[in-house]
Formats: C-alpha cells, structure tokens, sequence
C-alpha cells in the first residue's frame, strides 16, 4: 500500500500526533517538544525520552517530519541540540489526523456524550 | 553532568548500539533537562518512576523493531504476565512469611527458609536477570540458569559469613534446603516460560509458512 494519501498513516499513536502538533507552529528540539505536550495538555500527557525519540526516529524515517541543518538561533541555543520541523507530508498528515478526530468528538456529540458547547 | 544523568547514560545500554548513536546523546540531554526541571519543584521519585518505565518499554520496541521477528521482547504480553507473576510470587511468599514470622511458624518443615530464599533470590536474581536481556543478547535461559545459581551461592556466603559471628544461632540444614528449593523453583520456572514462549512462536511460524 501506498503510503502517500496521509489517511494511509491514520490512526496515529498519540505520541506521534502530540509531537506533530508540537511542530506545527514552529521547529524545535527535543525539550522543546517534551515542554510543548506538557503544557498545552496540563501535564496529561508526558512523553519520556524513549517515546519522543523512539517516535522521531519513526516519523524521520517516514518523512513526517525534518531535521534542520541549521539551529533557528545559534546565538541562545546549546550547539548540539538537533531541531525538527513538519514536512509537507507530516503536515497533511497531522490535518487528516485532527479531521479524523474531529469527526470522532462530532459522533460523541450527536450521541449527546458531550454538549453542543463541547463541554 | 550530575549522578543521574550517568546514570541514565548506563540505562541508555538497553536500546540497540545504533539506535544509541542516534540518539543516545539527544536523549541524555533531554533528561538532563527534564531533570533540572523537576528538582526544581516536582517529585523526582515518580520522575525516575515514569522515565523508568518509559526506558523498559521504549527499548524493547527498539530491540524488538530491530530484530523484526518474535524475540525476547516481541512477545511483550507474554514477558508481562511473566514479569507480572514473578512479583506476585514474590509478594505472596514475603506475605507468607511475615505471617509464619508472626506465628512463631517459620520453621515448621522448613517452609519460611524456603519462603525467605525465595522472596531475597526472587528479588535481586531476577533484576539482574531482567537488566541482562534488555542489555544483552545472551541466552535468556542460560542467563537465567547462571545469574540465579550465582546469586543463590553468594547469599548463602553472606548468611555464612553473617552467621560466623553469632555460631550456633543458624538452622544450616533449613537455610541450605531453603536456599535449594528456591533455586529449582526459579530456573524450573524459567525454564517453563522460556520452553513455552519459543514453542508458541514456532507454532507461529508454522501457521505462518
């Protein structure tokens, strides 16, 4: 099966879609990522090392994600940090992902398992 | 670099070499960083607890994404209920033997030495046994035999050499019988998971083929 469509990749680990999420927005490195998931969850979801490195080192492979030749700012940054950024694949495939969980939470909604507010 | 990250950089050992080149470093600085931050206002006891528990897991996917067949670790369900039954031996023998303890029964046919064999073996072979599969390739049933024949042997010393300045104090002939009996419970079952496991994945590839 080709793996080009990004439903091809769907459903994702939630390890995977929360560090796609976290390199949306930005590139970062692995802290970053790691600080990102914790906060925007509240602390829910904590990805250890051997999760989000073991998870990067999967979605390099598949191209989901790139790792950047050069630091965003070299001047604050510790030289030997590694960043990452989206690519385009990983980018549609983190849309398909919410699209998909969208429809999901829309289910729940019309079997009134949540309210209309989402709440 | 502080204690932790060392040894953290040890526990790094249970990934796969390649995958530690990649990113064994980047990995090490992540938990030097988490660390710091959790020293600063968390528990770094459930912080050792959680990366723990995400280094056992982690690594045995690696290993087992490594290897791309059933290996040691391919079959997690079965090291689960494996690992799972171990402590629960282990628990249950240690609530055996605070009751006999408590009922002035630890003697009684020999049952608390084996019960106390047991429970000290259980604990420090298997962990050691354990450690040696996640780091090593070796033989799991041959690491197991030998690990544990050398953990019983010295833990029986120690009891010798404790035992040395109170004499008469120790019931040698239930301590040694305690200390047998606990080394064919172990391997035995060791040796019933191993067999069990390598014939169902056999059976596996039969069907495969």
């Amino acid at each position: 099966m080709t793996k080009e469509k990004p439903e091809a990749w769907l459903p994702l680990t939630p390890a995977m879609f929360h560090i796609l999420l976290a390199l949306a927005d930005k590139e970062r490195h692995g802290y970053e990522i790691m600080r990102e998931v914790d906060e925007r969850t509240e602390g829910k979801m904590r990805v250890g090392p051997g999760t989000l490195y073991g998870s990067i080192k999967r979605m390099l492979n598949d191209g989901l994600i790139e790792e950047l030749d050069e630091r965003p700012d070299p001047e604050l940054d510790d030289e030997r940090r590694r960043y990452y950024r989206l690519s385009d694949l990983g980018r549609r495939v983190a849309i398909a992902e919410a699209e998909r969980l969208d429809k999901l939470v829309k289910s729940a909604r019309s079997k009134k398992l949540l309210s209309a507010r989402g709440t | 670099m502080n204690l932790s990250t060392r040894v953290y950089g040890l526990l790094l050992l249970a990934y796969p070499p390649e995958f530690r080149r990649e990113f064994g470093g980047q990995m090490q600085q992540v938990f030097r960083d988490s660390y710091r931050a959790e020293a600063r206002g968390g528990s770094l006891l459930s912080f050792w607890l959680r990366t723990f528990v995400d280094l056992v897991l982690t690594a045995s996917k690696e290993r087992a994404d490594r290897s791309g067949r059933e290996g040691v670790f391919m079959n997690r369900r079965s090291d689960l209920v494996a690992l799972l039954g171990c402590v629960g031996i282990i628990v249950i023998a240690l609530l055996l033997l605070g009751y006999l303890k408590r009922n002035d029964f630890f003697s009684i046919y020999w049952v608390g030495y084996i019960l106390d064999a047991l429970v000290s073996t259980g604990v420090v072979g298997n962990f050691i046994v354990l450690l040696l599969w996640m780091t090593t390739r070796l033989n799991p049933f041959r690491a197991a035999l030998w690990t544990l024949a050398t953990v019983h042997a010295v833990l029986l010393g120690v009891i010798f050499i404790i035992s040395r300045s109170a004499p008469g104090s120790t019931d040698w002939g239930g301590v040694v019988l305690g200390y047998l009996v606990s080394f064919l419970i172990w391997v035995g079952l060791h040796f019933a998971w191993q067999s069990r496991k390598f014939t169902r994945i056999d059976t596996d590839q039969n069907k495969s083929v």
